[in-house]
């Protein structure tokens, strides 16, 4: 127990040597957590439609207003060339075109049958779907609108209610997902180098002959960092509810437990990839591929992991990510308890246990 | 020109003999295509969602019905009502994770339904996953919208005929492709270049380079020149993946992508030089091109679409040269678009380039002297 203590304090050396290193990693993950917040928001707004009226009538012109007016579209920057509308997709002045044929008018007023055209810019899938999908909601309205006052309106009455985030913020859900992302980066990182350094200086031999275990030496240089990670969970967490505005609604001393959890998994994912390799170089883009893309794409960050095909969603299981995500979650937003979160309590305690494990084997093998 | 050859032979025998840098450069682009093929599918489906139906009447189950029939969603349990009203148990069941959504039919349904009045139905979301919950909201609304009219005979009068140009199908895989080539060719460049020189001087072998016959320029030709070759292999694999495996289509011309893939390598290679004169240690390298990778990527429209985001961050975005040669691609993979169409593009890109790529040059060659 007491090497493992001298591990740990050799390595916080290392730590304090290189001061400018250390403001990085406290900087880095404020500035992240600000760009990706901003950057990622999936409610599609202002798109570009153009809209060729060749009816121009008076229903024509207030069916291009209610588009124009709504939040969802927006109008192309000029309106000379839109006839060219291939053109104008293929050059993305626009994401689609909606044609009002002669007679739209006339249709409405009269209560006649009629058919719009759209065309959709299928290039950009969110963008596309988007397009599809208010034009729909836009044109409903027009029509609802137009309904004479007092006509009967049959069909179903609906009610609905949202719990938890009444107002559909949708960075709520997202933020949570970026602390993960740079958490577990930045974490990785950390360890990643930390016995690649000592390979590549030349002084793994000297830590080889002192009367330590494999065991001590990677659990000894784990620890500082697990400190330095949770401080920066704790920093990047406190910037999403001062920012974002991200609520806190149940535990948080159960957030802490959890974020601790989740970094050690995450050092662990570092210091196992720094046990198989010979250089820093190597260790960090390692570090970065091994950490970066499943934790977005295979952690229910962004993606459902509900949908995925079978094979990605097994390998989501062991994903730290998907189970901090899943606990913070819960926690923040919902107010979750401990019994409703045990299970991503205990992959991330599992995941932990058989990655430290698994660097002390492929350690000991490098070694001898 | 044979110190320049032997120079790029060095540096490709230098990133080829560490067998794990050769995983990281092919390994990466496989992993990356399917992962994004296979993950990435935005659509709202299978919400896993609770029926409280107090009616249990033929027309409560055919409403359920048809809110099972599309994909959109899973109906987890036909929950039998214990209580007047669930919410408290809904509140339960979203917070372990249980069920996302929860529909509630009341038990006069069938008998307003027939006489002709609107019998009312709720609808209770979970609201953490907002996007989500809007989206599914919108798919009962409009399942449930359409079971009234029908069982009153009406109909909306004016219909949207649409055509989507492109990809008809909406296939995300044809969507993602260009971003991970563009993603590709970023990282790999910036990341090399941003370490090459560094590593040199961390190792002490810059001294030995200086002091044979190789001028300054050479040196950093020859570096530039191998990471540019890299990417070009690194991409060709993807783009040769993807069509072949994921068979997407490539509607444009393939010279035209790889010279305008040349123009964009000036800005990488400019960034990642310029990063290499800056810092001190691989690690410090490391650092600013792993920052400058998320930011390009994420303010480059691959993720979301730069129209959506806030004004502040829209302008930002033009500095950042990944979002004028994403939109290259994708143009020239999915559209078909020539040069011309692509000129707004292409200007500020090759400006961009040629401007951050002399003055990383320049400050290279006062460090090397």
């Amino acid at each position: 127990m007491n090497r493992i203590g001298f591990m740990a304090r050799k390595e916080v050396y290392h730590i304090l040597r290189d001061p400018r290193s250390l403001a990085v990693v406290f900087a880095m993950p404020l500035l992240m957590t600000f760009l990706y917040g901003f950057a990622i928001n999936l409610d599609i707004e202002n798109v570009v439609i153009g809209i060729v009226d060749l009816d121009r009538s008076k229903e024509s012109r207030d069916l291009a207003l209610d588009f124009y007016g709504s939040p969802y579209f927006s109008a192309p920057r000029s309106e000379a060339d839109l006839i060219d509308m291939e053109g104008t997709l293929r050059r993305r002045e626009a994401a689609g075109v909606l044609v009002i044929e002669p007679g739209f008018g006339d249709a409405v007023a009269n209560g006649r049958h009629f058919s719009l055209g759209l065309l959709v810019d299928g290039s950009d899938n969110l963008l596309a779907a988007a397009v599809q999908a208010y034009s729909q909601g836009v044109l409903a309205e027009f029509l609802a609108d137009r309904l004479p006052p007092g006509a009967p309106r049959p069909g179903v009455e609906l009610s609905q209610e949202v719990l938890f985030n009444p107002d559909l913020v949708s960075s709520y859900f997202f933020v949570p997902g970026i602390v993960a992302v740079i958490l577990i980066m930045i974490s990785a990182l950390l360890t990643s180098v930390t016995l690649a350094r000592e390979k590549e200086t030349g002084t793994m031999e000297q830590l080889l002959v002192a009367p330590v275990k494999p065991r001590e030496i990677v659990v000894g240089k784990v620890l500082p960092y697990i400190l330095i990670a949770f401080i920066d969970g704790m920093l990047v967490l406190l910037f999403a509810r001062f920012v974002f505005g991200l609520p806190f609604v149940g535990s948080v001393l159960l957030l802490m437990l959890f974020t601790v959890l989740y970094v050690s998994a995450s050092l662990s994912v570092g210091i196992l990839i720094s046990s198989r390799v010979a250089t820093q170089q190597v260790a960090m883009m390692f570090a970065l591929v091994l950490t970066m893309l499943p934790s977005i794409m295979l952690s229910g960050y962004i993606f459902s992991t509900r949908i995925m095909p079978l094979p990605l969603r097994v390998i989501s299981h062991i994903v730290p990510a998907r189970y901090y995500i899943t606990a913070i979650r819960g926690i923040l937003l919902k107010g979750s308890g401990a019994q409703a979160l045990a299970v991503p309590a205990a992959g991330l305690a599992v995941l932990t246990l058989v990655l430290i494990s698994v660097a002390t084997k492929s350690f000991k093998r490098g070694v001898g | 020109m044979r110190a320049f050859v032997g120079l790029i032979r060095k540096e490709f025998r230098q990133v080829f003999r560490d067998t794990n840098m050769v995983r990281i450069i092919f390994a990466m682009p496989i992993i990356q295509l399917l992962v994004l093929g296979y993950a990435v599918d935005l659509d709202v489906k299978h919400i896993p969602t609770d029926v409280y139906d107090f009616d249990r009447s033929e027309q409560s189950r055919a409403l359920v019905e048809a809110l099972r029939a599309g994909e959109y969603f899973t109906i987890t349990s036909d929950i039998e009502p214990m209580t007047a009203y669930p919410v408290s148990d809904v509140r339960g069941r979203f917070q372990d994770g249980s069920s996302e959504m929860a529909v509630i039919i009341p038990a006069d349904f069938s008998e307003r339904l027939q006489r002709g009045e609107r019998p009312s139905v709720g609808l209770i979301a979970d609201g953490a996953n907002a996007s989500q919950a809007r989206t599914g909201l919108g798919y009962a609304r409009q399942i449930i919208a359409d079971f009234g009219a029908d069982a009153a005979g009406a109909h909306p009068p004016v219909a949207v005929r649409q055509r989507v140009l492109y990809n008809p199908e909406q296939e995300s895989v044809y969507f993602m492709v260009p971003g991970i080539v563009a993603t590709l060719l970023t990282m790999i460049t910036v990341m090399l270049t941003s370490m090459a020189i560094v590593r040199e001087k961390e190792t002490g072998t810059l001294e030995q380079i200086l002091v044979t016959p190789i001028s300054g320029t050479a040196l950093l030709m020859g570096k530039l020149a191998s990471f540019a070759i890299l990417g070009f292999v690194e991409i060709t694999f993807a783009l040769a993946f993807g069509i072949l495996w994921f068979k997407i289509p490539f509607a444009g011309s393939p010279v035209l992508l790889f010279v305008l893939s040349a123009v964009y390598l000036l800005s990488t290679l400019g960034v990642g030089l310029l990063f290499s004169t800056v810092t001190g240690t691989q690690q410090q390298a490391m650092f600013f091109a792993w920052f400058f990778m998320i930011f390009t990527i994420l303010t480059s429209g691959f993720m979301t679409p730069i129209s959506n985001m806030p004004r502040v961050i829209q302008y930002v975005t033009y500095l950042n040269p990944m979002r004028y040669y994403l939109e290259i691609v994708r143009g020239i993979v999915m559209r078909g678009a020539g040069a011309r169409d692509l000129a707004h593009n292409i200007y500020p890109m090759f400006i961009y380039g040629a401007g951050i790529f002399t003055v990383a040059s320049l400050r290279f060659r006062r460090r090397v002297k």
